[in-house]
């Protein structure tokens, strides 16, 4: 559990990053490690070249803009647990980054990191996809882009960033009156990935009925699977948030999933679990949230 | 109270073999990466080339081809014989030549600078296969063609025997429930993976092999068996050990290649297991199942036991004599049992090779008779409790021998006062009504109680050894053949030693094992180093005390008193120390090596109780009580044996309820990181309640019973039985480790979910 031979280099700034990621062999950013090192010692990455980022302090910022939460892409996953700021814009995001892996871990994983790794078990693509994130990257040619969290997931561990391209920055549209969230995961022990969980981002009207639902599912496909009003949750817009519809609707939307975990049918029932239990948490939150 | 050995342990002193690599060179092992197939051609020109790879070696380099792991334990023949014990010979290889027989199996062995180059080198050694079909289930194992040349099938060793009448008590008992059970694959995965460091020392041409083992005498005897080394060619020492459990109860290949390889090439070399290499090919365990039938008459009385059980030993098991023997005898349980047919199969498959897990049978032979007690209980409509109040051996029966002898060939005689009081004291250390009072606390989960009882035989010999010897300052150096794997043994042993010899604690000084300072031992497993290397300590202490008056009397010119390590004659003195300086031109007058053997084996029974919670909406499990009472001798130190029964109870957690070595139907394994393989965390384990029921054994001088397997033994039943108890019954856990999805699925078709 060595990894294979590479060249480390820690440049000083972004854009120096940028720059080595253009024009270093086979390059790949080195944020909080917690992924790529793994993976780098049982030799299944074996870049030639790392660029540390991990220390730009820059990139570790949280602002509160107007209407979203702008995070740093080496944001902790400790600091979307523990800062108040995090927690009350974006409510969903510093709940769910509780739940990932252990305190050592969470003390170092980077949200760009855990966004670039893509894994569908993870718990931030999940929030990012929910929350309706938008990732923000840069390279040395080609300048400035901004994709939805969406468009950057593609597959297991595979993201749509060109391999010059770093994330630098993460917008998250802050909580709005009107709406609740809930996160609910399953998981055999504390700290392991779950077997399912789900997020979900409601809004009520003024009369208390459906007027917006986002509903993101963790290891329930390839990548994180969201249903929005485009697709999956538009039957219930206006209805009432009652248990029995929430009920349904878990059961509708897990039959829409693909779990790649053996035991298909009792992933995809706790999929519904997670997310009329999240659906319900949401409700009761949208409720307080006038 | 701290233990002797803690103070360096936690303050990160502890030498272990990783802190003897200092200045050697990395070694690192190519291992097959197929199930099973044919080696066409192994290719390490590209490797040797490598920066810093100072060499790489076949089997063919090295003299090995044709060289195998000699087996460490043969059926005793008055056992065999009274229970049709028979086994094959198993041919593994130290180094695979023509074929492999499991992922992760040793085939080349290289040298680097350090492990990095290594691994490098590692990777460009080609090994061309052509593959053969993998076998990765006992049952098919048995109709598949034999998986090595000179075997007529994979059937490895077997047993069978009955007594009483059993075919007649199936036939007009009452009930007769049959199941079958399934416990998984999984073991011991200590904290310190396996690792050695071998020094060669050309003009004394002897070879010093520090290894991470429970075994040193035998791992010595098998580099010998393999070489013909003379016995001072080969001295074995056993670093600081980070646990062992079983698995490093086994000798290996990679240990006698390191040796070998050291003395051919003059460099002093380690070879430090990492985690993924420890996950594939260290040796496993369990892995069996059992086809159980039980006779009871209306009351629940057990009438008749039957259990035909198949033992997965994957490529082999160099224990397999150990496994399929304690599977067999401890089938027969605490209870009374007039008749009994047994009959057991170990198979070879593709998987990795097993070796004696903590209780090596005893648990497998546990979950088949608790669960089946159970079955028959819900059978009956009588409480898991009744059943086993009603067939535990009490004081009138006790003791009470079986019609078969112990695996030493003695008569098994139980040796223990009252089963059932062991019983009535669980059910108030963790009263059902426990159960009751934390539904409150629990609103999402259905809460089960269950309870699991298990007899182990401790203290196996034939022998175990330890040297006491007077240092000049008066204090005692002590070491034992029986080597310390983290058990304590540096605590246990030298207060024995201090006891018996009326000295301080902290005058005696705990020397870790090696095959130079006391030539003879086994080891550390099987329940069995507080009392056999305990009663060594204890005679050998007495005899050393003997010596060393007698040594008194001459110095000081008559009769002596004796007090606190000096003698005493009116108002001269000489003590330890002093006759040690006396007898200087003697160094063995003050320096004993002792031997003890015990008659046979001496019995622990004890019973488990668990209240474990079921998730409503998962099926997901969290144990939340535990408590444990047994019968047990003398407690040399009561810390260590509750902590004996506390890690034992993780480690059944774990296997009850996580821990897995899994396997495709391609034959490659699953669980080679620890994103696969599920150890338990402390979030899984609760507090365990312990209580001890103190029996006297007249059977060795310091009156102490083993009890390092009783934690784990009856863990899985309990803890299944538990999940059974919730679910009213909906479901009969039958399998390890416990399927949430299985349950859920029981949950969804009651309708239970929330
Ligand atoms: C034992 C353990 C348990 C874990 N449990 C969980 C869990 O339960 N849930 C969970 O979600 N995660 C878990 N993780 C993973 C953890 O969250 C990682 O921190 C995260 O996946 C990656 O973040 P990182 O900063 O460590 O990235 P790194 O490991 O440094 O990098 C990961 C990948 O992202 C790329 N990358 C990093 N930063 C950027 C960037 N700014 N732009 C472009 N590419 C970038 C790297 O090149 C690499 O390919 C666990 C990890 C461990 C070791």
């Amino acid at each position: 559990m060595k990894p294979a031979e590479f060249t480390y280099y820690r440049p000083e700034s972004v854009g120096e990053a940028l720059h080595g990621l253009a024009t270093l062999p086979d390059p790949k950013p080195l944020a909080g490690g917690q992924s790529l090192l793994t993976l780098m010692n049982l030799r299944l990455a074996r870049p030639a070249t790392l660029l540390d980022i991990g220390r730009f302090t820059e990139l570790a910022r949280v602002f509160d803009d107007t209407e979203a939460l702008v995070l740093g892409a080496l944001v902790r996953h400790r600091t979307c647990e523990t800062d108040p700021l995090v927690a009350a814009r974006a409510p969903l995001l510093h709940a769910a980054a509780g739940h990932i892996g252990h305190l050592g871990i969470r003390n170092q994983g980077t949200i760009g990191g855990s966004l670039a790794h893509a894994d569908p078990a993870a718990e931030l693509p999940l929030a990012a996809v929910t929350l309706g994130a938008t990732v923000h990257v840069e390279s040395a040619t080609r300048g400035k882009r901004a994709l939805s969290a969406e468009e950057l997931f593609v597959s297991f561990y595979a993201n749509s960033l060109e391999p010059d391209e770093l994330i630098t920055w993460i917008t998250v549209p802050a909580i709005r009156p009107g709406q609740g969230w809930g996160f609910v995961e399953y998981a055999r022990q504390h700290g392991d990935y779950a077997l399912a969980g789900a997020g979900v981002l409601l809004s009520l009207d003024a009369r208390g009925r459906i007027a917006g639902l986002r509903i993101g599912l963790l290891n329930a496909a390839d990548r994180p699977l969201l249903f929005d009003e485009r697709e999956g949750t538009a039957p219930v817009l206006g209805e009432l948030p009652e248990p029995r519809l929430w009920e349904g609707l878990g059961w509708r939307l897990a039959a829409l999933s693909e779990p790649s975990h053996p035991d298909t049918e009792y992933v995809k029932a706790l999929c519904a679990s997670a997310i009329s239990e999240a659906a319900e948490a949401a409700t009761e939150r949208a409720g307080e949230n006038t | 109270m701290a233990r002797v050995e803690d103070g360096t342990l936690l303050a990160g002193q502890g030498r272990f073999a990783a802190d003897a690599a200092e200045g050697a060179h990395q070694v690192v092992f190519v291992r097959s990466t197929e199930p099973h197939a044919d080696i066409l051609g192994i290719d390490t020109a590209a490797a040797r080339a490598m920066p810093g790879v100072l060499g790489v070696y076949t089997a063919a380099d090295l003299g090995l081809d044709g060289a195998r792991l000699p087996v460490l334990t043969t059926p005793n023949p008055a056992f065999a014989e009274a229970t049709g014990f028979q086994m094959a010979e198993q041919r593994i290889p130290l180094l695979a030549t023509e074929r492999v027989h499991y992922v992760g199996q040793p085939i080349v062995v290289l040298i680097a600078t350090d492990r990095y180059r290594a691994e490098d080198a590692a990777e460009a050694v080609t090994v061309s296969y052509r593959g053969r079909a993998p076998v990765t289930d006992a049952a098919t194992a048995l109709e598949a063609e034999p998986l090595y040349d000179h075997l007529a099938d994979n059937e490895i060793a077997r047993i069978g025997y009955s007594f009483g009448d059993p075919e007649n008590a199936f036939g007009r008992a009452h009930r007769v429930v049959s199941g079958e059970y399934r416990i998984g694959r999984h073991g011991a995965v200590p904290l310190e993976t396996r690792g050695a460091v071998a020094r060669p020392d050309r003009r004394l041409r002897r070879v010093d092999l520090t290894t991470s083992t429970q075994i040193p005498h035998l791992v010595r005897n098998a580099v010998r068996t393999v070489t013909g080394w003379a016995e001072h060619e080969i001295v074995v020492h056993v670093p600081d050990v980070g646990g062992g459990f079983g698995t490093k109860a086994n000798v290996y290949a990679e240990e006698i290649v390191l040796a070998v390889l050291a003395r051919q090439t003059g460099f002093d070399l380690a070879w430090i297991e990492d985690r993924q290499e420890h996950l594939l090919s260290a040796a496993q365990g369990r892995d069996q199942v059992h086809r159980t039938r039980l006779a009871v008459d209306g009351q629940g009385r057990i009438l008749a036991w039957g259990d035909e059980f198949l033992v997965d030993v994957g490529a082999g098991s160099l224990w397999v004599a150990g496994i399929v023997a304690n599977t067999a005898v401890h089938a027969l349980g605490p209870y009374r049992i007039p008749a009994v047919r047994m009959s057991g199969r170990a198979v070879l498959t593709t998987k990795t090779i097993v070796a004696q897990y903590r209780g090596a049978g005893r648990p497998e032979a546990a979950f088949a008779l608790e669960r089946t007690l159970d079955a028959a209980a819900a059978e009956l409509g009588i409480g898991t409790a009744r059943i086993r109040e009603i067939n535990l051996l009490t004081d009138t029966d006790l003791p009470y021998p079986r019609p078969i002898p112990y695996r030493d060939g003695e008569p098994i005689v139980y040796d223990g006062w009252d089963y059932r009081a062991c019983l009535t004291k669980v059910r108030d250390l963790l009263p059902e009504t426990e159960r009751e009072r934390l539904r409150a606390e629990h609103p999402g989960a259905l809460l089960g109680y269950g309870l699991g009882c298990y007899l182990e035989a401790t203290a196996r010999g034939p022998y175990e050894t330890a040297r006491l010897r007077v240092l000049d300052d008066g204090a005692v150096e002590l070491a034992t053949g029986a080597a310390a794997a983290g058990q304590g043994h540096a605590t246990v042993f030298g207060r024995v030693a201090a006891t018996a010899l009326g000295i301080p604690e902290d005058r005696v000084r705990y020397r870790p094992t090696d095959t130079e300072r006391l030539p003879d031992g086994i080891g550390t497993f099987a329940s069995r180093s507080a009392v056999v290397a305990g009663s060594a300590v204890h005679n050998g202490a007495m005899r050393l005390l003997d010596r060393a008056r007698a040594l008194a009397q001459e110095v000081l010119g008559g009769p002596v008193e004796y007090a606190g390590g000096v003698f005493r004659r009116g108002e001269a003195e000489i003590g330890l120390g002093g006759i040690a300086a006396h007898t200087r031109g003697d160094p063995t007058a003050l320096d004993v090596t002792e031997t003890y053997r015990p008659r046979t084996v001496t019995w622990t029974m004890g019973v488990h109780a668990a209240i474990v919670a079921v998730d409503r909406r998962s099926g997901m499990l969290s144990v939340l009580r535990y408590a444990v009472a047994h019968e047990g001798g003398n407690e040399l130190d009561p810390e260590i044996v509750r902590g004996q029964i506390l890690g034992g109870v993780a480690q059944g957690i774990g296997g009850s309820l996580f821990e897995e070595y899994g396997y495709a139907p391609s034959g490659q394994p699953l669980s080679t990181t620890f994103a696969a393989y599920h150890l338990p965390l402390s979030t899984d384990v609760p507090n365990v309640a312990v209580a001890h029921l103190h029996v006297d054994t007249p059977d060795n001088p310091i009156g102490a019973r083993g009890a390092g397997e009783s934690g784990t033994i009856a863990a899985y039943p309990a803890i299944a039985a538990a999940v059974d108890d919730a679910l009213g019954g909906r479901i009969h856990c039958a399998a390890t480790p416990l399927d949430p999805g299985l349950i859920h699925g029981a949950l969804r078709k009651a309708a239970v979910l929330a």
